[in-house]
């Protein structure tokens, strides 16, 4: 640690920041003459100016270009002097023959530099004001070289014939690992909260130490630079005892054991900082880009890396996350547990200084939660919680608070995420404030318990992501979860089982508060090295011939966009932040019935935070979408936008893109009345679920969920009814209310569809008044239609009392409902009139023609065979009735087409399959 | 069985030829071998006597007699004869003896330039030769320049490419010897291409046996048996000092004694063989007698620093403190700037108690050695002591990474975390260990322990692992009581009595008393009368009996008890089965 900050601010010099100060030389004007005498106009001059500034403060970044770039670069700069310019840059560096012309040189470049005292500048004369931003880039280097041994002298003049001889063999282009590929939006698996967490404990670190490096992870580029600001404010103060610490540049280029792939020869070694930026950028990378990340080749250059600096832990990190989403369980915990061995992830355990006592034990509380939160990702819940367990004790014992806030967000994640059943006391025995009710709490109250508390913690402590998301989580909770008050006695008690939407949205906006926050310090933000890089990509973008001045204006907006990111500068891991909290709010929306909202929130996540987002998210907000347009438009659309999002993130095994399709297959199967390959996909469904007890669990429901159904469809009612049975059991076990009301829901279908009515009932009611406490609208509406389906299932002379209940739910039918259920309640409605007696088809024939056609038409998209069979059969009826001959055999055509299409559904498969 | 003479014949040729080539330390080895064959009585010189006087001592001791006496019968299989290679110039140019002159005085380059024009494979062989040494010296010199905050280690040989260039051409040209061989493998090793190395050393070796040097480096290719049992080597009376040196890196202790018990029948005075024999029986934990040869072999080699900071670890463990002091003071006369010289000075305060001091002579053993595993484990086992654990872990770690089978440093790693009060996490690290030595009980005990602690109380498991310690032939005796133990806490009292007996037996056998014993046998005695046994009460309370203090008083009072029940017994029988 301690090691880190002695050299932080380590600047070495290299052949690139050489061919910098000649370029500097030409630029800065000579005393007299008030323009340098190869420039022709002021604006050229200028041109350079700005090139040459980028250029001096992207010198901290990892990457410098080489020289055959940088003269590239020079070419599209100037029109008529860019020959000139780079010739005398090669002539200038061939004339460096012996490393006493590197001396020389330096001590021009000192001419070049105004006096520090003179302090008076004309105004129409541009000097190297040593002050300014090239003053000091210049002063650096001359610092940096005077400071170099000569064997560091011998060595910086090798490197500069090895970047010479680069150019010369114009040898091939490297990419910057990432650097375009981000448009090519490839996303990683990591879901939503897994996400937050990890962000979350970087802040940790930055907490704990701040002002020292931050811990690891993904802490977001301009975060970072901040802790580099301290680190170099710091540095710069203990410079002046320390004048010896200066890094050495060394060239990989010259280690000619390294000539494979990514790392390119002309790479130099850089400071400290400068890898560990660059680690940091990769770590990002891993995690946009997940499995798709080419993982074998970060992984040798990892190897690489850990080759040239044994000492710089942090690689063993990278390659943890790296493992991580190449699931390889076993590589990845060694290096987990290598990189905290090492002096616990705080770098370098030969400088650090016995002064800092809080550092003593280090992050291995940290170890602790990483190690959770991998376990937890590997699916061992159970070792998980063993493990976040003995973190809350060992935050506890070392009383870091900081630490125990995110252990305890951790370990309600955990808990609300797998699904234990409720009366096993998973929770270990150590953590006081929460066994002390604990034992008699469900999983359900003592995750409440966690993120309160965890809450808490992170507000007195100011961890504004931790609270926000936090706040997430709640919402999540209370969007899931009956309000109960925790401890119930007296009369006045558990009045209130329900949902409380007011609740999820207020912490919904709470957590998004996050970004004006950010947004509001923004100036604490902006630090030369993320804004320079992409000041210089923005740079040569336009530039051309234009005119300088033109430029602003002659941008494209996205641009501009950019540049304002850029300028704003709210650090990546807020920016997912907010566009999770739009994704739970196009969930809560779904469940709460409003189509319309949730495809909003989502369209808004996806155009918004697209670029930013973590893969999971993006995938999950393709996924709404898609299955919206399945709902809504019918499968033809549906497998169209699939096709569009297999190609943008890889189908790997239980990624949500396999599961959508699967769903999507079976459902398109059940409506077509391929029963056989809607059970092939239900099983398929079911097999992609991990056989432990408690984990996947939602996967698990669905797929016998789906098994019911397709059982029901087959007309096995006994059967069906089991599954559905034991799948209620299950949901009760589990503790899965939502899925009840549904599950309920499947039970009076099957009673219905075997003819029992009067036993689907009481079914249909529960279902019902589940919804209600879960303001679940639209499957109450749904709820509300099979009860009334049921109801005329029990005679005609209900069809009345069906009718005005049909109409109750009408509005949300229509409103939000999908293509199926609008036909359903169109054809039931129909239904219902021509079995009323008192309704006469001659007189209101209008009425039920324009529900069935509706119905019909909505079928046709959904192809929905056997409903629309139904509605086509009764419209002939009608015509029949109406003695509208024509209209009735063509319903009676359309009729026997889907009659015909539903007995051989095997005739035409989808294409996709 | 070859013959000695043979042997001495080849090995006289090869020292010739190999320091010729300047493969002065495969010389050197060669040469203890040459003395360590049993004395020619044709040149019987008193030099000679003097110099194996006293070496038989340790046969005298351990050794079967019949090994020194009798030829061992041969092992199964007939050595190849190889014939000694002969020079291809018979006398050396002249500007291979200059060339020769200037490597003997470490100028390397100096020395392959004289040789850029000569042909000979004697002269190619020299002048890569050292290329190859100039550019390890470079590097190594470099290493220190550019030694950045980072510890940057990217130096490299900048002659490997242009070596491995020049000898891969003349191997498909044919046009290398065995020694050419050897630097080939040398080269592709440190290219980290090891197949390839293998393979060019296994031809070498097989084409030119006596060169220890290219043996050493094909044993530290081979990383797993099945590696080594793959290898295609040519039978040669070499291949057996391989083997066995090989059979101990990979832990296989017994086998390779086995092989130096055969070796020592024709090199019966090998100050190497007892050093390597030294090695397997400690790995083995035989203390005592590890201890007496080293004492023979220092006094037949007094200035010998190689293998002696095994002798201290063995002084250490018997808390030897004059005679690890003496050994310190001994090898820090002969060369204090071995890193070997500063682990024995290192112990040596350790033991005093002096641990920072100790940790100062073993960072300056790894200053000397960056690789050298002992002193990092051991640097570790020092901070455990001054209670800086972060710092020993990192020193276990980096033990653990440069020899990933270090079970001693996966059991310190676990050991450093249980102290923090991780014992979940310490938990891998145990394993780990175990993992590696399955067969020591200490490791059991230790993941038991850890199982056992209150954070955990997994007691089940801990169980287990005591189990396996006890199949391990504990020999401190832990594992058994608390078994007894962990069986009374849980309730299972058959089982517990059955372990306290066991224990009593083990305590019995070797004459131990103590607090375990009173425990166990209050507990047996209580445990028979409930049970309606008196007579195995009886007897329980009665070995009581001899022993004073509170134990007696309850042996007295259950002995009341017992006479009480066994009288009311009758009485009761009678009221229910009236005569």
């Amino acid at each position: 640690m301690a090691g880190l900050t002695r050299t932080a601010g380590a600047f070495a010099v290299t052949p690139h920041k050489i061919s910098v100060c000649i370029l500097l030389q030409l630029y800065s004007p000579s005393a007299q003459m008030s323009l340098p005498f190869l420039f022709s106009s002021v604006s050229q001059h200028n041109r350079l100016g700005l090139y040459l500034l980028s250029l001096t403060k992207s010198c901290d970044d990892i990457y410098e270009p080489k020289l055959e770039e940088l003269i590239n670069q020079l070419r599209e700069l100037g029109e008529d002097m860019d020959a000139w310019l780079t010739d005398h840059l090669t002539n200038k560096f061939s004339s460096l023959a012996s490393p006493d012309d590197l001396l020389n040189f330096f001590s021009d470049m000192r001419g070049i530099l105004g006096s520090l005292d003179s302090g008076v500048v004309q105004d129409d004369q541009i000097i190297l004001d040593s002050n300014s931003s090239f003053g000091m880039f210049v002063r650096r280097c001359i610092l940096a070289f005077n400071l170099l041994s000569f064997e560091g002298v011998c060595h910086l003049f090798s490197s500069i014939e090895v970047y010479l001889k680069e150019a010369h063999s114009s040898s091939d282009q490297y990419d910057v690992a990432n650097n375009n590929s981000e448009s090519l939006t490839q996303y990683n698996q990591m879901d939503l909260e897994n996400y937050a967490m990890d962000k979350a404990i970087e802040e940790i670190q930055l907490q704990k130490n701040a002002g020292s490096v931050p811990f690891h992870l993904h802490t977001p580029e301009a975060l970072f630079k901040v802790t580099e600001g301290l680190l170099v404010t710091r540095k710069e103060k203990s410079r002046t005892s320390k004048k010896n610490t200066e890094a050495t540049p060394a060239s990989y280029a010259s280690s000619s054991t390294h000539e494979d792939t990514l790392v390119d020869e002309s790479l130099f070694l850089r400071t400290n900082l400068q890898i560990q930026g660059f680690l940091m950028e990769q770590a990002d990378a891993i995690e946009t880009h997940g499995s798709s990340f080419s993982s074998s080749s970060i992984e040798s250059f990892l190897e690489q890396l850990r080759n040239l600096a044994p000492e710089l832990h942090r690689v063993h990190f990278l390659r943890y996350l790296n493992k991580l989403h190449s699931d390889d369980y076993f590589a990845a915990l060694d290096n987990l547990l290598r990189y905290f061995d090492y002096s616990a992830g705080t770098e370098g355990f030969d400088l650090a200084p016995p002064s800092t006592c809080c550092s003593m034990y280090g992050g291995y509380e940290v170890a602790l939660l990483c190690l959770g939160m991998m376990h937890f990702r590997f699916g061992h819940p159970n070792l998980a919680l063993e493990v976040l367990t003995e973190a809350v004790r060992v935050s506890q014992q070392l009383s870091n608070d900081t630490c125990l806030a995110y252990t305890l967000a951790a370990m309600s994640n955990l808990l609300s995420e797998m699904g234990i059943a409720s009366t096993t006391s998973v929770l270990g025995s150590s953590y006081t404030p929460v066994t002390s009710t604990a034992s008699s709490l469900s999983v359900q109250q003592r995750v409440y318990i966690l993120l309160k508390e965890s809450r808490r913690r992170a507000d007195s402590l100011k961890l504004r992501r931790l609270v926000a998301s936090n706040h997430l989580a709640m919402a999540k909770f209370e969007l899931m979860h009956v309000q109960r008050p925790l401890l119930s006695f007296g009369p006045k008690a558990s009045t209130r089982h329900k949902t409380c939407p007011v609740s999820v949205c207020k912490e919904i906006r709470l957590g998004a508060h996050l970004i004006s926050d950010f947004s509001s310090e923004s100036s604490t933000m902006t630090i030369d090295g993320s804004l320079s890089s992409a000041w210089l990509k923005d740079l040569q973008k336009p530039w051309g011939p234009a005119v300088l001045s033109q430029n602003s204006g002659s941008r494209k907006s996205s641009t501009f966009f950019q540049l304002c990111d850029h300028l704003v500068s709210v650090p990546g891991s807020v920016t997912q932040l907010i566009g999770a909290s739009y994704l739970l709010r196009a969930t809560s929306w779904e469940l709460y019935g409003s189509a319309p909202m949730a495809r909003m929130n989502t369209l808004v996540y996806a155009t918004l935070f697209g670029d930013s987002s973590s893969s999971s998210d993006a995938e999950l907000a393709y996924l709404k979408l898609i299955q919206h347009l399945a709902l809504y438009k019918g499968y033809q659309d549906a497998f169209a936008a699939l096709k569009i999002a297999e190609e943008k993130f890889l189908t790997i095994s239980k990624s949500k893109i396999l599961l959508l399709k699967l769903q999507l297959l079976h459902e398109h199967a059940l409506h077509r009345g391929n029963l056989k390959l809607a059970q092939r996909m239900c099983n398929e469904l079911g097999g992609l679920a991990s056989t432990t007890m408690g984990v996947d669990i939602e996967l698990k429901v669905e797929a016998s969920l789906r098994e019911a159904r397709t059982l029901l469809a087959a007309k096995q009612y006994s059967q069906a009814a089991n599954v559905a049975h034991s799948l209620f059991c299950t949901c009760h076990k589990f503790n899965l209310q939502i899925e009840k009301a549904s599950v309920l829901l499947v039970l009076a279908d099957i009673h219905k569809k075997s003819g029992n009515a009067v036993l689907g009932l009481p079914y249909a009611l529960a279902s019902i008044s589940f919804c209600q406490s879960f303001n679940l609208d639209l499957l109450k509406a749904s709820a509300t239609l099979t009860l009334a389906e049921l109801w005329l299932g029990l005679g005609s002379n209900h069809a009345k009392r069906a009718l005005d209940l049909l109409h109750g739910a009408f509005p949300m039918i229509l409103g939000h409902g999908g293509l199926e259920l609008r036909a359903r309640a169109y054809i039931f409605e129909a239904n219902c009139y021509l079995s009323d007696p008192s309704f006469s088809v001659s007189t209101d024939s209008d009425t039920v023609l324009d529900s069935l056609r509706q119905a019909s038409d909505e079928l046709q998209a959904l192809e929905y065979h056997e409903l629309a069979a139904e509605a086509l059969y009764l419209m002939a009826m009608v015509y029949d009735k109406l003695g509208q001959l024509d209209e009735r055999e063509e319903a009676a055509a359309l009729f026997k087409k889907h009659i015909i299409a539903l007995e051989n559904p095997q005739d035409v498969e989808p294409n996709i399959a | 069985m070859v013959s000695k003479e043979t042997c001495r014949n080849e090995i006289r040729a090869a020292i010739r030829q190999l320091s010729d080539r300047c493969l002065y330390s495969a010389a050197k080895w060669a040469g203890e071998q040459l003395v360590g064959i049993e004395q020619d009585p044709s040149n019987f010189t008193p030099a000679n006597t003097r110099f194996q006087r006293g070496s038989s001592s340790i046969r005298r001791r351990f050794s079967t007699n019949e090994s020194i006496s009798t030829p061992q019968p041969s092992i199964g299989f007939s050595h190849a004869v190889t014939p000694l290679p002969e020079e291809d110039e018979v006398i050396d140019g002249d500007l291979y003896l200059l060339a020769k002159s200037y490597f003997d005085c470490r100028e390397y380059r100096r020395a392959s330039h004289v040789l850029r024009d000569q042909m000979s494979k004697k002269s190619v062989f020299l002048r890569c030769y050292a290329l190859y040494l100039a550019g390890e010296k470079r590097k190594e010199e470099e290493m220190i320049e550019i030694e950045g905050p980072l510890g940057k280690s990217d130096a490299v040989n900048r002659e490997l490419v242009p070596l491995e260039r020049e000898l891969s051409a003349l191997k498909s040209s044919g046009a290398i010897d065995s020694f050419g061989l050897y630097l080939y493998g040398v080269v592709l090793k440190e290219k980290g291409n090891e197949s390839l190395a293998r393979a060019s050393l296994v031809e070498s070796v097989n084409n030119y046996p006596w060169n220890w040097s290219a043996w050493s480096e094909l044993q530290s290719l081979c990383t797993s048996i099945e590696i080594l049992n793959s290898l295609n080597l040519s039978n040669h009376w070499m291949k057996e000092f391989f083997l066995a040196n090989a059979y101990q890196e990979l832990r296989m202790h017994v086998e390779s004694l086995e092989k130096y018990e055969y070796l020592q029948g024709i090199f019966s005075f090998s100050n190497y063989i007892q050093a390597q024999t030294a090695k397997a029986q400690y790995s083995l934990r035989e203390f005592d007698q590890v201890e007496i040869m080293f004492e023979d072999l220092l006094r037949n080699d007094p200035y010998r620093v190689e293998d002696m900071d095994l002798y201290s670890n063995v002084l250490y463990a018997k808390e030897a403190c004059a005679a690890l002091s003496y050994l310190a003071h001994k090898v820090f006369l002969t060369d204090k700037y071995r890193p070997e010289s500063c682990c024995i000075i290192g112990n040596y305060y350790s033991l005093k108690g002096q641990h920072e001091k100790a940790v100062m002579y073993f960072r300056r053993a790894l200053k000397l050695n960056k690789k050298y595993l002992s002193a990092w484990t051991l640097m570790g086992h020092e901070y455990v002591e001054m209670k800086n654990t972060p710092a020993a872990i990192d020193a276990y770690r980096r033990a653990v990474d440069i020899n990933p089978c270090d079970y001693r440093a996966w059991y310190g790693l676990g050991q450093a975390y249980e102290m923090m009060g991780m014992p979940f996490y310490a938990l891998h690290y145990f394993r780990k260990s175990i993992f590696f030595l399955p067969n020591d009980s200490r490791l059991w005990i230790a993941m038991a322990k850890c199982y056992q602690t209150e954070q955990l109380c997994m007691l089940e498991e801990a169980i287990k692992c005591y189990k396996r310690a006890v199949s391990c032939t504990d020999t401190e005796g832990i594992a058994l009581n608390q078994l007894a133990k962990l069986h009374q806490k849980l309730g299972r009292n058959e089982e517990a009595a059955y372990y306290f007996e066991k224990d009593l037996e083990r305590m019995d056998a070797e004459g131990l008393e103590g607090p375990n014993m009173f425990e166990a046998l209050v507990f047996l005695a209580t445990h028979f009368k409930t049970h309606k046994k008196f007579e195995e009460a009886e007897v329980y309370c009665t070995r009581l009996l001899d022993y004073s203090g509170p134990e007696k008083e309850k042996a007295k009072s259950l002995l009341r008890g017992i006479r009480m029940a066994q009288t009311g017994f009758p009485s009761m029988d009678v009221e229910h089965f009236p005569l």
